[in-house]
């Protein structure tokens, strides 16, 4: 068996693994840092425009290689395993949560309030958004105050997008630029944005991704990473509670397993590959897993709802100018006292939807060449808007992540299998919601002699979170603000796993906030 | 060797026809092909940019990588792999339109290709193409693709493009006029 030591060890190589390795590493410059993932580097930049094209073109993965085949998880939305992580293909869209997700408990008597203050995490919401390189406009609302301007200007608006504005604010709803991690100048040594379409696949680094941390990160003397190494448990020292190792395989040499040793262990694996770990690392003294007293690893996994439209207007929407930029609002953010709860972002983009070529026109004949690009321009005379809104909804304690002992991998290692359940109150006002967002829909409609083509409730949770929540009290939560696990003092928890509940717009900004603040606590127990 | 004749030679050995028949596609039904692109893309595009558009996807065929990985998607997620070539039963769907496309009328060209996809129970235009016939693959691929969108919108948008950030702000600016 190999035997690797260094003084932090981060399991786990996506988003937050980059941003804490990297604060650490400019905290602590002589501190060894070594970041273990079991997928591989996908660092070939220059092979991304060819797997773009190759995308469009065939539908190929644009990200090769990006899963590993018998590491998977049921219930899990991505299968992307590789240095990056889902940030390898994310949207880049970097939203802040709001001050009323943090005090659910105390402002609606709903789920838990987090352990910590909104303005602390407003500061942590700053530096992520000027690590990540975010642009961006204010909100208009004053509760959505912040204390540094966005790093970047937004995005420009295409003509698709102030089309759309003007006609979701004749609702009056006020409806600004998404922010989002692309560079609208030169930053960080990556170019500006050039309107790809494809944001899946940036070609050119202008959206933020991971790797670009990672790379830079190699180039110092006291950072390693592991990739294609799976961390299969984390070892307890003999007669105490804090973690001596964790024992790990690589895919490129599986008959020698690798001992990591280090006095800090962070897992940064996300929300499932996180508390499974912690589950698969039980013991005859841990028998429900580590960091486990309390019982609530791989419980309140969390994740926001949606409801979405497809709007037809009076508008002239050329679609393709800019599909993965969209508009915003945070008019619903707030819930109205003396109704229901609700909470909830709106969102809205161009679209084709209803636009798109057909093969059989309305008589359901087939139309070729001419007649077909003729029913085309008829129905593409109006334009559509994707309309969606992520709605706050709170997890049930039984909402799970467990090992499914009928699904292993080549190891033999039980794989996660993750199933939400809403809690009560969520499930009581669901119809409530689903009034709310019909009634929007129509509102918005009217508008521009607007037509509703279809609408839809998910049948997944986005933006998935949850697993080690955080608290104050041992018996009620995981770890700690920091992600210090109550169980282990040099056990980290960082990012997704360790929110209570996961707001009502996409999560990763908050995940990489939460994260450099852990960051300085990490930082502090480093020599 | 010339090239025609060592894919033909390679082709009768058991396991490389597929590949031949794509490394070589449309071989002798390019004639055919061309003929079916003028049946089933716009008139507008004119005879050499139907042309173009069938060699193009002549290039798709022949670039098509079996087992490929295909995107796992978000949200219900799995792992896909790209299917068989499809140029083995392009060619023989160019084989049996064969007599219809060059020798018939305009009428008559439209009737085999309509009762073609008929037969094939072809009912949408495929996302992108998938081998259930040639004639609705070859729809796909041009009108699925940036460039039918510009045609349809007579306007430069540029979809699959890579084309900055200036002058977004506006409307595309109208598809130039053919010489």
């Amino acid at each position: 068996m190999r035997r690797h030591e260094c003084d932090v060890c981060i399991i786990g190589g996506g988003v937050t693994a980059a941003m804490l390795a990297l604060k650490l590493s400019e905290m602590r410059r002589e501190a060894s840092i070594t970041v273990v993932e079991a997928g591989r580097p996908l660092f070939d930049l220059e092979n991304r425009m060819h797997y773009r094209q190759r995308s469009i073109d065939y539908a190929e993965n644009p990200w090769p290689g990006d899963f590993i085949e018998d590491q998977a998880a049921k219930g899990v939305i991505s299968r992307t395993m590789a240095v990056g992580g889902s940030a390898l293909h994310w949207g880049g869209t970097c939203n802040r949560f709001s001050q009323e997700d943090l005090r659910l408990h105390s402002m609606f008597g709903l789920g838990v309030d987090w352990p910590l203050d909104w303005k602390e995490l407003e500061r942590y919401y700053c530096e992520a958004e000027r690590r990540l390189g975010v642009s961006g406009e204010p909100s208009p609302f004053a509760e959505d105050w912040r204390s540094e301007p966005y790093p970047m200007p937004a995005m420009a608006m295409t003509h698709n997008l102030k089309e759309l504005k003007a006609w979701g604010e004749k609702s009056g709803i006020p409806f600004w630029s998404t922010p989002q991690a692309k560079n609208t100048r030169l930053y960080d040594g990556r170019g500006e944005c050039i309107r790809c379409n494809t944001c899946s696949i940036c070609p050119t680094g202008a959206r933020y991704s991971p790797d670009f941390t990672f790379r830079r990160l190699l180039a110092r003397k006291n950072f390693a990473l592991h990739d294609q190494t799976l961390v299969r448990r984390l070892e307890l020292d003999s007669g105490k509670s804090t973690i001596a190792a964790a024992q790990a395989v690589s895919q490129t040499a599986p008959d020698d397993p690798i001992e990591y040793r280090a006095p800090v262990f962070v897992l940064a694996s996300g929300y499932c590959w996180s508390p499974h770990l912690l589950l698969l690392s039980r013991s005859e003294r841990f028998p429900n897993g580590l960091a486990n007293r309390s019982g609530l690893v791989g419980r309140y996994m969390c994740g926001h709802a949606f409801q979405s439209a497809f709007i037809e207007i009076d508008a002239k929407i050329y679609p393709g100018m800019n599909e993965q930029h969209g508009l915003i609002s945070r008019k619903f953010f707030r819930s109205k006292p003396g109704q229901p709860f609700l909470r909830h972002d709106l969102r809205i983009w161009e679209s084709a939807s209803g636009h798109e070529p057909r093969l059989r026109g309305a008589d359901g004949g087939i139309l070729l060449g001419d007649d077909l690009l003729s029913d085309w321009r008829k129905r593409a005379q109006r334009g559509t808007a994707r309309v969606r809104g992520y709605y706050d909804v709170h997890p049930d304690r039984n909402s799970m992540l467990t090992l499914d002992t009928t699904s292993r991998n080549r190891w033999g290692d039980p794989l996660p299998a993750i199933e939400h359940k809403l809690d009560a109150p969520t499930q009581a006002r669901q119809q409530y919601t689903n009034e709310h967002f019909q009634k929007l829909f129509q509102t918005l409609a009217k508008a521009h002699n607007g037509k509703i083509l279809s609408t839809s409730l998910s049948n997944y949770l986005d933006h998935p979170a949850g697993g080690c929540r955080m608290g104050t009290n041992p018996a009620t939560s995981v770890c700690d603000s920091f992600g210090q696990t109550h169980d282990h003092e040099n056990l980290f928890v960082v990012g997704s796993p360790t929110l209570p509940n996961a707001g009502c717009t996409n999560g990763t900004l908050t995940f990489v906030a939460l994260t450099l603040r852990s960051a300085e606590r990490i930082a502090g127990r480093v020599k | 060797m010339h090239r025609r004749n060592l894919l033909r030679w390679i082709a009768v050995l058991p396991g490389l026809r597929t590949w031949a028949q794509t490394a070589g596609f449309p071989g002798d039904q390019a004639d055919v092909l061309r003929a079916l692109a003028a049946t089933v893309l716009p008139s507008e595009l004119g005879s050499e940019g139907i042309d173009r558009v069938a060699t193009d996807f002549g290039r798709w065929v022949r670039e098509y990588r079996a087992g490929a990985e295909l995107d796992h998607g978000y949200g219900f997620t799995r792992i896909r792999r790209k299917g068989p070539s499809p140029a083995p039963s392009y060619l023989q769907h160019l084989a049996e339109l064969r007599p219809a496309l060059l020798t018939a009328d305009s009428a008559g060209r439209r009737a085999a290709v309509l009762s073609a996809l008929e037969q094939a129970k072809v009912a949408e235009l495929p996302r992108t193409p998938g081998s259930q016939h040639v004639a609705a693959d070859l729809m796909a691929f041009y009108f699925r693709g940036s460039d039918a969108n510009d045609l349809c919108y007579r306007a430069a948008i540029g979809r699959d493009r890579c084309r900055g950030l200036q002058g977004s702000d506006n409307p595309p600016p109208p598809l130039k006029e053919k010489a």
